[in-house]
């Protein structure tokens, strides 16, 4: 009698309760507090991929001849953000123009830079000699510039994954850093690390440090990691040889995922971690614009048309060259109206553990790389 | 503590047994002749932790649990004046305060803090689902009116002291805006959870007010509900995560034995 009494009591404090705040007590939906650039349109004829839209940044790459000096690329923003200059004003794209979107609610702005490509990388030199802070200022993002310098591309890395671990508070807490001891100056640092206690719920107990070009989304990083790192940048040039320098230091014990483990690690007995240092050439569609995390180096991944891997992954005392010609798969050529128009994609992919994309490797291997040069055939008209 | 409130509760039942063969002890008559009376009071409490007003962030309250919160105390009532019509009333309650709730949220302000030291910091736009649980002891200090010779009304402030501690929870299908609204978004849906444990920063201390009416049904019988309100938050004033303020509103209502 008594606990269907209490019972019956609880159920209506419940749905008294319920109903007075689902009713009286919520307030008004305040204003969006998001300042985000949603979608971006420009003439599809001259788009030769379509925008890639990050947090601060986007990248239009557009058909080769495309006069970059009236454009007027339109926005779709967060319901109810503004932004300056508005939407649809013709700018001159010769350099990176910047937008400032403003919430609804008036209170955050965020700045984005839009720069617009014709050009699908020309030289492939990379001292790795420069870095700047990531928008909060815990991580390095490496860019690189061309002999005028003027800036050519961004690497792209995971540390902004890494930063949501929240076991990040300055760059060298991160997976993926500069160090001042490069073959030439400068060089990247990729480092095989544990992810922290947070992480760890969330069954990614590992980062391996990784260095590529393409672009990291955080809003897959946790539900489909793999699909997060989407490799390749458009490179108009049939590739010949990828060459560097590399050192590398495995971790001592190897780990693998277990997710019934208190840190969600096992070691594995024997197995020495190895890195990944490899490039691809592939051709991109509309339909798989890019390689990820899931397809890079699949054997049967009939956009690929060559690869260049460098095979042996043991440790090295020292800086150690390298120089490993493309190899075309079977039956792959490249086409020359593909290439003219810019379909082409090359992807550089360095990581610090070879399968840290699937939590596994030795904390604490470093890889080291400096000097990465692809060579290529020069134009042949 | 559980284990306390069942000895306590154990104690106030053989109370019952015990004054109901013999009537008033001298002791007790001696008392009362001093305008002095005693009570134990076995109850429940129902109600929750909520920020007062909701905050613009909670859209919706998807799912409210009341956990059965037991409460067990002992007052001493002194009457004053010929017609004992005020009188005072000092208390000690061990009584639990707990809810579960699930909640739709936009744009909600939160830190999770790991093990390790590891800080998640950002603004939270999805489903958070919240535990509270705290056991106390309170001591009430009220006045009393006696209305009729069967009914007494009662008002006062009330302080606690708690003994056990848990507020934790989850997140879910939504995306967090990392440090900021304009910061890097990351999805978290099926079974990507943030789970956060803010038990350690309940503050020990709570005050409130309390009000509340007796019925004395029979004898030594009364009926009673009060409403405590609490004043002060229930986390640590350095506590910053949760950016709003949350006071416990239980309704405690149950039995007493009047000697």
């Amino acid at each position: 009698m008594v606990r269907i009494i209490v019972r019956l009591c609880k159920v209506i404090v419940a749905i008294l309760l319920t109903e007075l705040f689902a009713t009286a007590c919520i307030r008004d939906e305040a204003p969006n507090a998001e300042a985000d650039i949603i979608g971006c349109m420009l003439d599809q004829t001259i788009l030769n991929r379509q925008p890639v839209i990050e947090n601060d940044r986007i990248i239009l790459m557009l058909r080769k001849g495309t006069d970059l000096t009236s454009l007027a690329p339109e926005f779709t923003l967060t319901p109810g953000a503004t932004i300056d200059p508005q939407s649809g004003t013709h700018l001159d794209f010769t350099s990176p123009q910047y937008y400032t979107v403003t919430s609804q609610d008036g209170v955050w702005k965020k700045t984005y830079r839009v720069e617009a490509t014709t050009s699908a990388l020309s030289t492939l030199k990379a001292g790795l000699e420069h870095v700047r802070l990531s928008s909060d200022g815990k991580y390095h993002v490496f860019y690189e510039l061309d002999d005028n310098g003027n800036p050519l591309f961004d690497w792209a890395t995971a540390n902004a994954g890494y930063s949501l671990t929240g076991a990040g508070s300055q760059y060298t807490d991160f997976p993926t850093r500069q160090d001042p001891d490069g073959y030439i100056g400068s060089c990247a640092r990729l480092e095989t690390m544990r992810t922290g206690s947070l992480a760890e719920r969330l069954n990614k107990p590992l980062a391996a440090g990784n260095l590529f070009l393409g672009q990291f989304v955080t809003l897959n990083a946790l539900m489909d990691p793999l699909s997060a790192t989407r490799f390749g940048v458009p490179f108009d040039h049939v590739p010949t040889s990828f060459r560097g320098y590399f050192r590398y230091k495995a971790g001592d014990v190897f780990y693998k995922l277990d997710k019934n483990a208190p840190d969600k690690l096992s070691p594995v007995n024997g197995r020495i971690d190895e890195f990944a240092l490899y490039a691809v050439f592939y051709e991109s569609t509309p339909e798989k614009p890019t390689l990820d995390g899931n397809n890079t180096l699949d054997i049967n991944n009939p956009y690929i048309l060559a690869t260049a891997e460098v095979t042996d992954t043991r440790s090295t005392d020292r800086w150690k060259e390298f120089d490993i010609p493309f190899v075309f798969r079977p039956g792959k050529t490249v086409d020359p109206v593909k290439l003219a128009n810019g379909n082409y994609n090359l992807a550089i992919v360095c990581a610090s553990s070879a399968d840290g994309a699937q939590f596994e490797g030795a904390p604490g291997s470093v890889l080291m790389v400096d000097e990465l040069v692809i060579e290529f055939k020069e134009d042949e008209d | 503590m559980n284990r306390m409130l069942c000895f306590l509760i154990a104690a106030v039942l053989l109370a019952f047994n015990v004054s109901a063969q013999k009537d008033n002890t001298p002791g007790i008559v001696k008392s009362s002749l001093m305008g002095l009376e005693y009570d134990v009071r076995a109850g429940l409490s129902i109600g929750g932790a909520t920020p007062i007003p909701l905050p613009v962030e909670i859209r919706e309250i998807e799912g409210f649990n009341p956990s059965i919160n037991l409460s067990i105390s002992g007052n001493v009532k002194k009457w004053f004046g010929a017609d004992k019509k005020w009188g005072l009333i000092v208390g000690l309650k061990l009584e639990s305060k707990a809810m579960e709730t699930r909640a739709r949220v936009k744009n909600y302000g939160m830190e999770i803090i790991g093990d390790g030291g590891e800080r998640l910091k950002g603004n939270w736009t999805g489903h958070v689902k919240t535990k509270f649980r705290e056991t106390m002891v309170t001591i009430p200090v009220m006045a009393a009116l006696n209305v009729s010779h069967r009914v007494a009304l009662r008002l006062g402030p009330y302080v606690s002291f708690v003994t056990g501690k848990d507020f934790s929870g989850h997140v879910f299908d939504g995306y967090l805006r990392e440090n900021n609204p304009t910061g890097n978004k990351v999805v978290f849906e099926g079974d990507s959870q943030a789970s956060y444990d803010f038990s350690e920063d309940l503050a020990t201390f709570q005050t409130g007010i309390q009000a509340g009416v007796d019925w004395k049904a029979f004898k030594h019988l009364i009926v009673y509900g009060d409403l405590s309100w609490g004043l002060n938050n229930i986390f640590k004033s350095d506590f910053n995560t949760i950016t709003f303020n949350m006071y416990p509103v239980y309704v405690n209502f149950g039995f007493g034995y009047a000697f």
